[in-house]
């Protein structure tokens, strides 16, 4: 806990908080001032919005303590506000609420506008809107009431701020005197629980991936050698990268871990699979389900793979058909993008590393193996990059 | 939706910052607006053991031109930039990338250091400063080192800051009074994360050109032959030679493997070149 001053609604306040009590949470739970919504809590929908400083801020996503000495101003304290006073009776005439949830951000952003805007243009005042979402009302009622004050204002010669005032540098909130002192605060860690299995479920669901990866390589064995390492499945998961074995591995079932990163934001997926083969077709299927408990998500995969002899069976084409589902808070970021891209760096490792074991070149393949690091993979995609930059440069003979 | 419980150091000055990064228990991220990490501390996704706030050193929000160059501090914000509270070098382009960046009340905390730190391929910064030839300054106990944009990120999320550097300042070299930009991006929902963002300098008296294809979920792509991109040479008539086959080859090259999505990026990179016509 750490004792923070801030003038809320003119009115000095002093609380003790912990560093990671958000500026919404201050506000509802320990001031009560209920006024402040919150809705996605990641930044996203705008209904908590609030005046630091004197301009608007996502309060959800930042912390009390970072505003150490400012400003703040919540929808309760613009009852005396001009423009607020305006955009009210605005907000009435047009009918630009039902439920109420999203108004009193939708009102701070509409006060920022007012004050910000040279003109009632309506393009402008929609992308001034965004960042606040309305589920019930629509936005027509809004813009024409943002629309009138706007007019009525600059009709009345009142003309607008673009910087609503602002001349400091740096983040609304931040640099004020009683910021500067260095703050040392107890820790307050949560028990680490790390029962191995304790999330993995009894049976292994099949399911129907969203995402499906294909990857082929040949291998100068023939296709018998090759299936024999598929049976091995201590060698087929030292080839995933960030995957360990927990206990003794069965093909019914296999317990274990995968670990990934991406930038900051790193998950282990705890779980269990269970082997499938299918000798007439040297082909099968490892199919697995997980749950990374810190960010509550789970993810499910299989990795199909198909044998076919070349070179009149000298050698083997080794064909991966990689599929995955993702739920929870990672898959709710909504960047498929990014996960897909991690993904890719992933299968592409896999089989990178199965091809060099094929080979006999066990200690490489365990020990890129170890983690899924993110800098490791992106150097194999720029390995990758540079050779396919390199080929194509050299047909232009200036590979420099 | 809360973050998991975290030490919070808010140092006043590099030094103290730098020794909190290497004498810390455990994980240190370092916050400045918070407008990336602190979703992801509510979602718990990122549960760093100690949180440095370094938007109380008044060094990061510098902004100053020397030599023709913009020196801007890590904590100066998009808003800062917007409102031209800061002094320009770029003809304006600085000012209406930053005025595009999601919502004002992202701006007006979100930071020009945090953007870029945060190596998310969709951010405006990543591939406008990577036009522009902006370069960074990454500062550690062993010292600072300047890296160039073009080598920064290394793909999604993943730049070549060390564990122990801070982002301290971003460097924009003077825009030349010829050079041309074009900054186009393509969002389904006005401020949100771009789906294709295409940069572009091009300066036809000198005949060269920085042109960037960004948005791509790893590294921006850089385009290092130019003039292949308008029929081999850059001139004055550059907008009307623009080839879309030669960028969709470059796209196809860098592993961008949907054509929906190849399209896109080369409608986006054509609007960004028709602008700076």
């Amino acid at each position: 806990m750490n004792t923070i001053e801030l003038t809320v609604n003119k009115r000095s306040v002093q609380h003790a908080i912990e560093p990671r009590t958000s500026l919404a949470d201050m506000m509802r739970d320990t001031l009560d001032l209920t006024g402040t919504h919150l809705g996605c809590e990641h930044g996203v929908c705008g209904a908590c919005t609030i005046l630091v400083d004197g301009v608007p801020t996502r309060s959800c996503i930042t912390f009390a303590t970072a505003c150490d000495g400012a400003d703040v101003t919540t929808i309760e304290g613009l009852d005396d506000d001009d423009i607020a006073t305006e955009l009210r009776a605005a907000f009435t005439r047009e009918h630009a609420l039902q439920c109420g949830y999203c108004t009193p951000g939708m009102l701070v952003s509409a006060r920022d506008l007012v004050m910000r805007l040279p003109t009632a243009d309506e393009q402008a005042i929609r992308i001034g809107m965004s960042g606040n979402l309305c589920r019930c009302t629509g936005y027509v009622g809004i813009v024409r009431a943002v629309t009138s004050v706007i007019e009525a204002r600059r009709a009345r010669a009142i003309a607008a701020r673009p910087d609503a005032g602002r001349t400091v540098l740096g983040p609304a909130g931040s640099g004020h005197a009683a910021c500067t002192a260095s703050q040392k605060l107890a820790p307050v860690k949560p028990i680490a629980v790390d029962v191995p299995g304790a999330a993995t479920p009894l049976t292994i669901p099949d399911f129907t991936p969203s995402t499906v990866m294909e990857q082929q390589f040949s291998v100068a064995h023939p296709p018998a050698k090759v299936y024999a390492l598929f049976d091995d499945i201590a060698a087929v998961a030292s080839c995933l990268p960030g995957a360990t074995l927990t206990g003794t591995p069965r093909p019914e079932r296999v317990d274990g871990a995968i670990k990934v990163k991406i930038g900051p934001i790193s998950a282990n997926f705890t779980g269990a699979a269970r082997v499938e083969r299918d000798e007439a077709r040297l082909a099968g299927r490892i199919i697995g389900i997980g749950n990374d408990q810190r960010s509550r998500s789970t993810t499910q995969g299989e990795i199909r793979y198909r044998l076919l002899p070349e070179n009149e069976g000298a050698s083997t084409r080794v064909e991966l058909a990689i599929g995955y589902s993702l739920t929870g808070m990672l898959a709710q970021v909504g960047r498929s993008g990014l996960v897909r891209d991690l993904a890719a760096r992933l299968v592409s490792e896999f089989a990178g590393n199965l091809d060099r074991r094929l080979s006999g070149d066990t200690t490489s393949a365990t020990s890129r193996a170890a983690d899924l690091n993110g800098i490791s993979l992106v150097f194999g995609l720029l390995r990758d990059r540079a050779a396919r930059m390199l080929q194509r440069l050299s047909g232009r003979g200036d590979a420099t | 939706m809360k973050p998991a419980p975290f030490n919070y150091e808010r140092p006043r000055d590099i030094a103290s910052a730098l020794s909190v990064m290497t004498g810390a228990e455990g994980t240190v991220k370092i916050i400045a607006g918070g407008q990336s990490l602190g979703p992801m501390l509510n979602l718990r996704l990122v549960a760093p053991d100690t949180i440095l706030d370094i938007t109380a050193i008044a060094e990061l929000k510098r902004a100053d031109v020397a030599n023709g160059e913009l020196t801007l501090g890590a904590c100066v914000t998009h808003a800062d930039i917007e409102d031209g509270r800061v002094p320009d070098v770029t003809g304006g382009a600085m000012q209406r990338v930053a005025a595009d960046i999601a919502y004002r009340a992202v701006r007006n905390r979100g930071t020009i250091g945090g953007s870029l730190s945060h190596a998310d391929p969709s951010a405006d910064w990543v591939s406008s400063l990577t036009a522009l030839g902006a370069s960074l300054s990454l500062r550690s106990v062993r010292g600072i080192r300047r890296v160039a944009m073009k080598d920064f990120i290394l793909g999604a999320l993943e730049s070549v800051i060390a564990p122990d550097e801070l982002l301290e300042a971003v460097h924009v070299p003077a825009r030349a009074a010829s050079a041309r930009w074009g900054y186009v991006k393509s969002c389904r929902k006005t401020g949100e994360f771009a789906h294709a963002i295409g940069a572009v300098l091009i300066d036809p008296e000198a005949g060269k050109a920085r042109i960037v294809i960004g948005a791509v979920e790893a590294a921006p792509i850089v385009i290092d032959d130019t003039d292949a991109l308008f029929g081999g040479t850059i001139d004055g008539a550059f907008a009307s030679r623009f080839d879309a086959r030669v960028a969709d080859r470059l796209l196809s090259d860098a592993g961008i493997a949907d054509a929906t999505d190849r399209h896109i990026h080369v409608a986006v990179l054509r609007k960004a070149v028709a602008e700076a016509a």
